[in-house]
């Protein structure tokens, strides 16, 4: 059977049509060696096969579920031919917690909530691992009031800034770069005391020529009698 | 002794002149606190015989004298160690403070005395008698001093520049005696070649030009060698050494900035704008900077925020900052401009004599108000000159006045120019501090009023002359002669201001210079409408003390519907009305713009103003050129508009204090404008807003809206969206971060019906503590925070007591919980991430105290005390102290008295120490009129103690304990003494006519231990019992013959002693003289022994034997003495310690 189908194919695509026709089987027939007119008598024979047509099984419904929302039409960029677009679920993404806060006021409300229950917790915490004061006799826990505790050089904790804050300032003026001047002034370390003695010469000398150079008005070199290089006792130069 | 009268130039007190001296301090050692090295001093002789040389020094101990390499005697001898000297139970401040002005002149190296008195060897006499150079070489050391040097050294592991110790020297006036030997005066100018040798970590500064830095042999320590070529007074050299970091002002390379090892990016903010101010200075007084460089020091621990000396100021390390801090921007640079100020008048210009200090004070002072108002603007300038107005104002009509220019006429106490006093005025050692701070404020406050007398130009040009003629002097040889040019005195200064303006400005400097006493002017006005003349009546009152009257010019400003007229009125003896001519019609229909002073023209809504006169406001003395205060009555409205569209911000100021007193909702709305307009000056607004609060509390019952200046807030700080939230923190536009840190201070103040503060407002307030965000802001916000606890704290009212139960926690009032809360949190937080200078801590412990002393908090001083340890920041310290010191007051607590007490003997920091006794005399615990239990017999004895004996190495803690004691038992007696026996007057009249004769000549003769010269008593028998035995036969009881002692003392000193350094200027004339020879023998060259002995009371019996046969030599002299010279022995005699140092073993052989 599947001989006869080929062939019919090939004839008829020889033809030039893609669909075969009744004379395009009856030539295969033909070639096949079948006598085409015993065909109509075989098919009324009484003893022959009746092939029940298969029963017609309902169409599967596709789930409600997974049908999330409608298709969306094509916009009208795209031309009709197009594919439909896929189901909605498919591409779009679909919350899994609640709502995002965007209220100005309750983050606000929020944050300084959160800093507050940060810091209490973090006092309370330092207060109960460490030494405490408290306002009340009867009663040590409510009020804990961390000791106090004296510093050694109590100015440098209260004079320089914290670091967070210098943190705060970096970012907020990240855009002023200290042009510092170091340069200028860190190479005077008074504890450099064994400098060698050529090495002592080399910046005399340096401190002489910078002498005459800001004597001549030369802005980048500093003559100042404390960034001077400490003289040995022998070579006292008189200057 | 008197002051040479001006124009002849100076005359110095000393027969010689100092031309150049030499300090060197070989070793300083920081574990034990002590100094070596000598000074050496080059003196020219102006008199022929001069056999003695006194010299100032305290404290030191000297090894060793020699004068041209010859070795000297000398003799030590300091009065002001012990005031009063024998355990006399004359507690009475008259007494000691007569007694303490003795002993201070009789060192007052300005009378040409001194504690060191060497003795020219004998061999040098020709050549003195030539004239001929002298060289005094002195060896000294410095162990563990009180005062002049300041140690710090931070108890931590390391070497000591690793742990940033540090010394430098301090002091109140002319201190440096108190750490070398030297004539420490102002007036006595020389060249100076200081050496200072320091550990090779360490930073030596000092004055003038650092000319080399050697490294010792051994290569471990360095010598730094300082030159001044300037003629300088001893008393402007300093010293600072530290392991110091070291900036060079990148602007002027010849100025250094040293800091304490990690705060250099600290000083490079602080000092990056310090150029500006020499730019300035240099440019009104049209002169360069005099010294060749400049040299700032921060130091820790630091006696004053400012200290001034030749070529260096020495700064307190607590101003420096960051570029974050906007608070304390403005004061450092304050403290900048005026250390640069007093470099030009008072270090390189010095004065002549102690009266003519306020010419110096009022110069720098009035130069430094000119820079303030080139930087801050004119109305922080004349918000400034208002300030200190009402400052001296109210300091003079509280203690009767303060004298610029004393002039003591033959030097006797009687006619003491200050008798309103407890303290003397005729040395800057016996003033208090506040007279001093308040005489530094009235000094400048002077000057501009001669400022507006000849205009500054003149002004300036005199002290460019002054400038100059001292720069042309002190590049001088000292032969020339020149060098007085560079000492100003009252009379100089005088003499150029006619030279250069051509005015006469006597009568001002008669009025306000040479008197004291500020004027107070009542002033009331009516208007005639007939005449359409203002009738104005101005009284003074020149009865109570500290007022004086004014005759003269007086200016009154007049603001009309036409415009504003300045009138200026004549005050006479006897006219009070004044009547001014008024310019316009009262005119209400036309609506016409009103021309204001300046020349703008305003449209006003007049509805509120009388129909019928056409006067808006006045003003008496708006310019402020009379030292005054003034009272002036004018109605409500006029206020009103005065404060509306005056537009100086001291008529502001004065309208907002004026209308305290009218609360009503016209005030009201004046006041709310006033908050919202932002042309404004932003301390006006501060101002507002607690007149505002008061005003609202006065109307609390037709108060409608929401609470005082809420919305207004709300309007301007709050976020649009939710007006419960404030935005987060921006302040770069200073004017609204003042008044956003002022306004919640102001709000809490608010008080409803019931006189408590309004639920709504506290509830406002913690929530712009929680809501509090500064994470955007470029500055920190810890003043903003402190001033929002200041604002918890505020709104504390007294809590409701059920009959005195104990305060717990169940019984808290729940709005004090939340207020605790919030205070804990900020308190604790401090420990984990300090705010600059702590200042939450500060806020919080006052707070805490506010809580105490109304009754949530259980009263108890456990916590502040122990703030108040050394260890914690100075801020926090002094708050503490403060709460101690007001728990001392409610509480009338003995123990805390007596901590406080401790405290100011034994605090390392000099600053804390003067501050304790300046807050217990500003809140005392009880006043001299005032039943406590406090005020007993050893409290007068411990504080007569402190300041008789106990605080001799601090000027201004001495004078500290002075006015504590003045506070707490007044000029007499104490009231809590026992009276002193019936009869005592009578017999202290009766004695001082009968004794005389015996007991005067030995008082002055030998004074610390009176002998009687008839009765020879057993050689160990005590003094006390010689006393009683002497005594017996005129049966008199011990404790009147002290007292009597005490008052003959007492009145010998008054009569005499002032007037014993005139006769020791002519101490050559005495050399002459055989007896007064006699001290002389017991000069000692090993007075190494005596000097241990000047710190400890005799006690042994073998001493006194020693001592009682000396004395009876000496007695003999003396008496002798008295007979010839009666007066001249004093000098010597008047003290122990000069007993003593004549009286020690070794020489009593």
């Amino acid at each position: 059977i599947s001989e006869i189908g080929r062939s019919a194919k090939s004839y008829c695509e020889h033809t030039a049509r893609t669909q075969p026709t009744l004379s395009d089987i009856v030539v295969t027939l033909v070639e096949m060696g079948f006598n085409v007119e015993t065909l109509p008598a075989y098919a009324k024979r009484s003893q022959r096969m009746v092939i029940t047509a298969p029963p017609v099984t309902n169409q599967p419904v596709t789930p409600k579920a997974l049908t999330a929302g409608q298709n969306k039409p094509h916009p009208s960029h795209i031309p009709g031919h197009f594919p439909e677009f896929p189901d909605p679920h498919t591409y779009i993404k679909t919350p899994t917690y609640r709502e995002p806060v965007s209220d100005y006021q309750v983050l606000r409300e929020k944050a300084a909530s959160q800093r507050r229950d940060v810091e209490r917790a973090l006092t309370r915490f330092m207060a109960k691992t460490g030494e405490t004061q408290s306002l009340f006799k009867d009663d040590v826990s409510t009020f804990p009031l961390i000791a106090a505790r004296p510093f050694t050089v109590p100015y440098l904790t209260a004079l320089l800034p914290s670091e967070l804050e210098m943190q705060q300032m970096e970012e907020t003026d990240s855009s002023e770069q200290d042009d510092q001047t170091d340069t200028e002034n860190l190479p005077l370390h008074m504890s450099t005391d064994d400098s060698g003695p050529e090495k002592e010469n080399a910046s005399v000398l340096q401190q002489n020529t910078s002498l005459s150079g800001s004597r001549n008005g030369e802005e980048n070199v500093i003559d100042n009698p404390y960034l001077r290089p400490v003289k040995k006792p022998k070579i006292r130069r008189k200057k | 002794m008197n002051r040479k009268k001006g124009d002849k130039g100076f005359e110095s007190p000393r027969p010689y002149k100092l031309t150049h001296q030499v300090v060197c301090i070989n070793n300083i050692n920081f574990q034990r606190k002590s100094v070596v090295g000598y000074v050496e001093l080059t003196i020219f002789p102006t008199v022929a015989n001069l056999n003695r040389i006194k010299l100032n020094s305290k404290q030191c101990r000297i090894y060793r004298v020699r004068v041209n390499d010859l070795e000297a005697a000398f003799i030590y001898n300091d009065p002001t160690l012990e005031v009063c000297h024998h355990e006399s139970k004359q507690r009475n401040l008259n007494y000691f403070s007569n007694a303490y002005a003795a002993a201070v002149s009789a060192v007052d190296p300005d009378a040409g005395n001194g504690e060191l008195c060497i003795k020219v060897p004998s061999e040098l006499w020709k050549h003195v008698d030539e004239l001929k150079v002298l060289k005094v070489h002195i060896n000294f050391s410095l162990d563990q001093p009180k005062g002049g040097l300041h140690f710090v050294v931070p108890n931590m592991e390391g070497s000591m520049a690793e742990r940033g110790a540090h010394v430098f020297s301090c002091g109140y006036q002319n201190s440096t005696r108190f750490w070398f030997p030297c004539v420490d005066s102002y007036s006595e100018l020389c060249t100076w070649k200081l050496e200072y040798t320091v550990d090779a970590a360490m930073v030596a500064v000092s004055n003038g030009d650092l000319v080399e830095t050697v490294y010792t042999h051994d290569m471990r320590k360095k010598t730094f060698h300082y030159m001044l070529t300037i003629p300088t007074a001893a008393s402007n050299i300093s010293l600072a050494i530290g392991p110091f970091e070291i900036l060079v002002d990148p602007y002027m390379h010849e100025v250094t900035h040293f800091c304490l090892p990690q705060l250099l990016p600290l000083l490079k903010h602080t000092t990056s704008y310090l150029h500006e101010v020499f730019e300035f200075y240099e440019e009104i007084l049209t002169c360069r900077y005099p010294y060749s460089c400049f040299k700032t020091v921060f130091v820790d621990e630091a006696y004053v925020e400012v200290a001034a000396y030749a070529s260096m100021s020495i700064f307190s390390t607590n101003l420096l900052h960051s570029a974050m801090i906007i608070d304390e921007t403005p004061l450092t640079r304050r403290c900048l401009a005026q250390a640069l100020a007093q470099q030009f008048f008072g270090c390189f210009i010095s004065r002549m004599s102690w009266s003519d200090e306020w010419v110096l004070k009022g110069i720098s002072g009035y130069i430094y108000g000119l820079w303030m108002k080139k930087t801050f603007g004119v109305n922080e300038y004349r918000h400034w000159i208002k300030q200190e107005l009402d400052q001296i104002v109210a300091y003079e009509l509280k203690t009767g006045g303060v004298l610029l220019h004393p002039i003591f006429g033959g030097g006797k106490e009687k006619d003491n120019p200050a008798s309103h006093l407890h303290f003397s005025i005729k040395h800057p050692h016996t003033l208090s501090w506040e007279y001093y701070t308040m005489f530094q404020c009235k000094a400048h406050l002077v000057m501009r009023l001669i400022e507006n007398r000849i205009s500054m130009e003149f002004m300036l040009q005199v002290f460019n002359k002054l400038l100059s003629l001292a720069s042309t002097a002190s590049s001088q040889k000292f032969q020339s002669h020149m060098w007085s040019q560079m000492l100003v005195s009252t009379s100089g200064f005088l003499k150029s201001i006619s030279n250069v303006s051509g005015k006469d400005i006597q009568p001002l400097i008669k009025q306000w210079v040479d008197q004291s006493g500020v004027v107070k002017f009542y002033g009331s006005f009516a208007f005639n409408r007939k005449r359409n003349v203002l009738e104005l009546e101005i009284k003074q009152d020149y009865t109570s003390p500290g007022t004086q009257k004014y005759v003269g010019p007086l200016k009154v400003t007049v603001q009309e519907l036409d415009g504003s007229f300045n009138h200026t009125l004549q005050i006479e003896e006897n006219s009070l009305k004044h009547d001014i001519p008024c310019h316009s019609k009262s005119r209400r229909n036309k609506k016409k713009k009103i021309p204001l002073m300046n020349g703008e023209e305003v449209d006003m809504d007049l509805s509120a103003m009388d129909a019928d006169s056409p006067l808006l406001w006045i003003r008496i003395d708006p310019d402020m050129s009379v030292l005054r205060k003034v009272e002036f009555e004018q109605s409500d409205f006029m206020w009103q508009y005065q404060l509306r569209y005056e537009r100086d911000v001291v008529a502001q100021e004065e309208a907002i204090l004026a209308l305290e007193k009218f609360p009503t909702p016209a005030s009201r709305l004046a006041l709310t404008d006033i908050l919202e307009q932002e042309q404004c000056f932003y301390r006006v607004r501060m101002l507002a807003c607690f007149c505002l609060a008061k005003i609202a509390n006065s109307m609390v019952s037709t108060w409608t809206g929401p609470p005082a200046m809420k919305s207004l807030f709300t309007r301007m700080f709050c976020c649009k969206t939710c007006p419960n939230i404030v935005k987060t923190n921006n302040f770069m536009n200073f004017q609204s971060y003042f008044l956003q840190k002022t306004m919640p201070v102001a709000m809490a103040l608010l008080r409803d019906v019931h006189n408590l503060c309004p639920k709504e407002v506290l509830m406002f307030i913690l929530d712009l503590i929680k809501y509090n965000d500064n994470r955007k802001n470029k500055f920190s916000d810890n003043y903003y925070r402190a001033e929002l606890i200041d604002a918890l704290a505020n709104s504390v009212t007294p809590a409701v007591s059920v009959n005195n139960e104990v305060r717990t926690l169940d019984n808290l009032n729940p709005d004090v919980r939340l207020i605790l809360e919030e205070i804990t949190r900020f308190l604790n937080m401090e420990k984990l991430l300090p705010s600059y200078r702590h200042t939450i801590t500060v806020s919080c412990l006052k707070a805490i105290r506010v809580l105490q002393k109304n009754g949530h908090v259980p009263s108890d001083p456990a916590l502040f005390k122990s703030y108040a340890e050394y260890g914690h920041f100075i801020d926090v310290r002094i708050a503490a102290l403060e709460a101690v010191v007001d728990y001392t007051k409610v509480d009338r607590s003995y123990e805390e008295l007596q901590w406080l007490l401790t405290m100011v003997q034994n605090d390392p920091v000099p600053y804390i120490r003067h501050k304790i006794l300046d807050m217990l005399t500003k809140n005392p615990p009880f006043t001299k009129n005032m039943e406590s239990p406090l005020c007993n017999e050893a409290l007068v004895d411990q504080l007569w103690k402190l300041m008789n004996s106990g605080t001799s190495h601090d000027w201004r803690l001495r004078c500290g304990a002075v006015d504590l004691y003045f506070t707490l038992f007044g000029l007499s007696r104490p009231s809590c003494l026992p009276l002193p026996e019936l009869g005592l007057v009578l017999n202290l009249k009766e004695k001082k006519a009968v004794l005389n004769p015996t007991i005067i000549p030995e008082s002055v003769a030998n004074n610390q231990e009176p002998v009687n010269s008839t009765n020879n008593h057993g050689q160990s028998v005590g003094f006390q019992n010689t006393f009683s035995n002497s005594q017996e036969e005129e049966e008199i009881d011990m404790d009147t013959v002290h007292d009597s002692q005490a008052f003959i003392y007492h009145h010998l000193n008054m009569l005499e002693r002032p007037s014993t350094p005139g006769k020791e200027q002519s101490s050559g004339e005495m050399n002459m003289h055989p007896v007064s020879a006699a001290p002389m023998s017991v000069f000692s060259k090993e007075s190494n022994s005596s000097k241990h002995s000047d710190h400890h009371h005799h006690h042994h019996h073998e001493h006194k034997k020693k001592k009682k046969k000396h004395k009876h030599k000496h007695k003999h002299k003396h008496k002798h003495d008295n007979k010839e010279k009666e007066k001249d022995p004093f000098a010597f005699s008047n003290s122990p310690a000069s007993a003593r140092s004549i009286c020690s073993p070794s020489l009593s052989d």
